[in-house]
Parts: structure tokens; sequence; C-alpha cells
């Protein structure tokens, strides 16, 4: 049942990318890969990749449309038509994906008992993760604990993109609250906003603290709360939001996250273990990486908030101080 | 059960990608992407029932908290543009 269900989803995914590829109008574009972000969410759900399919949805539920369609009203909403011939990309095109193909013969069978990836690693990681970290979702021991390294490397790396979208876009603090005349109105929106705001937040931080034992973790509880204040910005306005969330405040948290991360592993150094070893952060080993992965989550929660919504405002206040 | 409701699902966002597909105006695609959102909370939630762990409900949820926010966001951007329904013109 479940490989008819991962039929059907895949081919739902494969027509949502032959229409993208179709469309002209990029505004219907983003309708569509939003389209194509739930049904990959749904998809990573029957494959059991929950924390993946967290994530997906998170991020394209949300924010991802959302800075998408600051671009398009940053830009133009129409795609323009090429004039070269698409003959050549094409032919390259079915050449790399041929080639692929290929290189798939190769590989074990999905689910292969044998296949180096569940012999090589893995299997490490299911077995020591009830002994060593003692959190029930292996998933968050290795990205937090296993492999704190890369992670502190992705965080890194998201707090450069922000530095990025800083330099390039620059910053522009509305000081007056202007609204398009038609939100105004909208009552409904206000207190749908009012009345969904709190439980966003709330539901971040259950995403932010209950990573070891379900699927989430830091990354996708920033998200979340970035969308939250998104939806206030919507709903109240730009300049409200950035009275609420002030431009220093947010570039001292998104730099404030990767140093309280780094600040971790250099804490336990000084406690006589090696970088990122969290076990000597309290009597108990076990206890001591509890601590270390959710102060580690903390740290990469804050930052991925402030940044998106760096980015969001980035994008968002210098289309608004265009025009006024 | 499941099994019958999952097909469901599948057939009614099957018949929502078409209206997304074909438009012809944006609110028929907005229209469609609420629709298909709403589907595959569902579709999360029999899974999850399916498969015999409700824990995925989390996901459900998220998409049930956030998702709404994307679509005040494309309408705010027409709302703005002025661009109301000259969409699909290929």
């Amino acid at each position: 049942m479940e490989h008819f269900i991962d039929i059907v989803l895949l081919g739902l995914l494969m027509i949502t990318g032959f229409a993208i590829v179709r469309l002209r109008s990029l505004l219907a574009v983003t309708m569509l890969t939003s389209i194509y972000s739930l049904l990959s969410a749904a998809l990573f759900v029957v494959l059991d990749a929950v924390d993946v399919a967290l994530t997906e949805a998170a991020i394209g539920a949300g924010i991802s449309t959302i800075l998408m369609l600051a671009t398009i009203a940053q830009t133009t909403d129409r795609e323009k038509v090429p004039r070269h011939t698409p003959l050549l990309p094409l032919i390259v095109v079915i050449t790399t994906g041929a080639a692929l193909i290929y290189g798939t013969l190769d590989m074990p069978h999905y689910g292969d008992p044998d296949a180096p990836v569940h012999r090589h690693m893995a299997a490490a990681y299911l077995h020591d993760t009830p002994l060593e970290i003692g959190v029930p979702n292996v998933v968050t021991s290795v990205l937090a604990s296993y492999r704190g390294y890369d992670t502190l490397g992705e965080v890194t790396v998201i707090f450069t993109a922000g530095i990025g979208v800083l330099v390039l876009l620059g910053y522009h603090t509305r000081r007056q609250n202007i609204q398009p005349p038609g939100i105004k109105k909208i009552v409904v929106l206000r207190v749908i906003a009012k009345l969904f705001l709190p439980l966003i937040l709330l539901f971040a931080l259950y995403i932010l603290l209950h990573g070891d034992y379900g699927p989430g973790g830091g990354f996708q509880a920033g998200v979340i709360f970035a969308t939250g204040f998104v939806l206030y910005a919507l709903a109240f306005g730009l300049g409200n939001a950035q009275r609420l969330i002030p431009q220093r405040l947010l570039h001292s948290l998104a730099a404030a996250g990767v140093l309280i991360y780094a600040a971790v592993g250099i804490e336990v150094m000084l406690l006589g273990g090696k970088f990122l070893e969290y076990r000597v952060l309290a009597d108990d080993p076990v206890t001591g990486q509890h601590l270390g992965i959710m102060l580690i989550e903390l740290g990469v929660g804050i930052t991925v908030a402030a940044v998106m919504l760096i980015i969001y405002f980035g994008f968002v206040s210098r289309q608004s101080s265009g025009d006024s | 059960m499941y099994i019958t409701v999952s097909v469901v699902i599948l057939v009614a966002i099957a018949i929502g990608l078409v209206r997304a597909f074909r438009g012809p105006t944006l609110y028929d695609r907005v229209m469609a992407v609420n629709m298909i959102g709403t589907l595959t909370v569902l579709m999360v939630a029999v899974l999850g029932f399916m498969t015999g762990r409700p824990e995925f409900l989390d996901i459900a949820l998220v998409y049930v908290l956030i998702s709404f926010v994307s679509t005040i966001a494309v309408l705010r951007v027409v709302n703005t543009s002025n661009d109301t329904t000259e969409d699909s013109k290929q």
C-alpha cells in the first residue's frame, strides 16, 4: 500500500514539476512550488523521514513562499520568453539524467539491509545512542552530538547568508506604519493573527524543546518562530513589527546563537573534554549530553529565527521605502 | 479503512492540482493551494495512524498553524501590485 502511495505522490510531483517549467506567470509558479513542497512533505512522511518532513513543512508552508513573493514584488511577475532554442540545454539535461540513471543501476536496492549506508556508521549510531546519549530521536543525537561540528558549520553558513543579505539589500527601518489600504479593513485577519500568534510561538518552543523526543529541533523551531513574526508584520504592518523587534536586536541575536553554540564547545574544553563533547557538562554523562544538546539547539534556533527575519525585513522594507 | 481514506485524499489532491495548473485566474490557484494544504494535513494524519506512529501529527500541526501565512502574503502582493486577474495567458 505504501508503495502505491509513493508512486502516486511521485507522479503528482513530476506533473507539478512539468507545470512549473511550462508556466510563465511567476506568481502562479510560486503557488505551484508551494504545492510541490506540500506533496514532498507527504512523501517524506511515507518514507518515515519525519524530521525531514517537519523541516519541509516548516520552511515550505511559510517562509520560502513568502521570500519568493517578496522577490517578485521587487522585480516582475512575468518570466521572459527565452530567445534561443531549448535544444542544446535539453540534450545536456537528457545526457546528465541518463548518466545518473545509469549510475543508479549499480546501487543497492531500496531498503536493502546490506547497503553500505546501513552497514557503515548508521548501525553504530543506532546502537550507541540509547547508551551514550539517551534520547529517543536518533536524528537529533546524530545532528547535535555525534556530528556537532557539521551542525556548527551549518549554523555559521546560515549566519553568513544573513550577513550577505544585509550587505546586499541594506536595512530600512520604517518610522511610520504604512499599510496597503485593503488590509487595514480586514478585521478577520487581525483577529485571527492575534489568536494564532501565541499558538505559533508556543508550538515553536515545543518543537525546540521536544526535539530530543519527537521530530524537530532548533532549525525547524527557528523557522516557525520567524513565520509567526512575519504573520504579525502582514497583519499589523511592517513598521509595528520592526518596532517590536528592532534591527539591532535582530543583529545581536543572529550572532548570539552562533556564539552560544561555540561557547558550549569551549566551555566543555575548559571542563576537560574535547570540543563539543557534552558529557563532561554534568556529573552524569547522559545528563551532560541532554544539557549540551538543549543548549546548542537553543543557539541554532535563535540564529535561524533572527536570520530569517533579517532576510524578510531586508526584502520587504526595501520595497516599501521605494514608493513612499 | 485508512487505505480507502488515503486513496480518496490522493484523488482529491489530483483534482486540486488540475485547478492549480489550469488557473485561469490567480485566485483559482490560491484556492487550489489552500485546498491541497488542507488535504496534505489530512494525508499526513492518516499516514501517521496507518503506520502506527501518531507522533507524525506534529507535522500536520505545523501546517495547520502556518500554511495560511503564505496565502495571506500572496493576497497582499496581489493587493499592492494591482495585478488582479491577468495571470495566465500563455
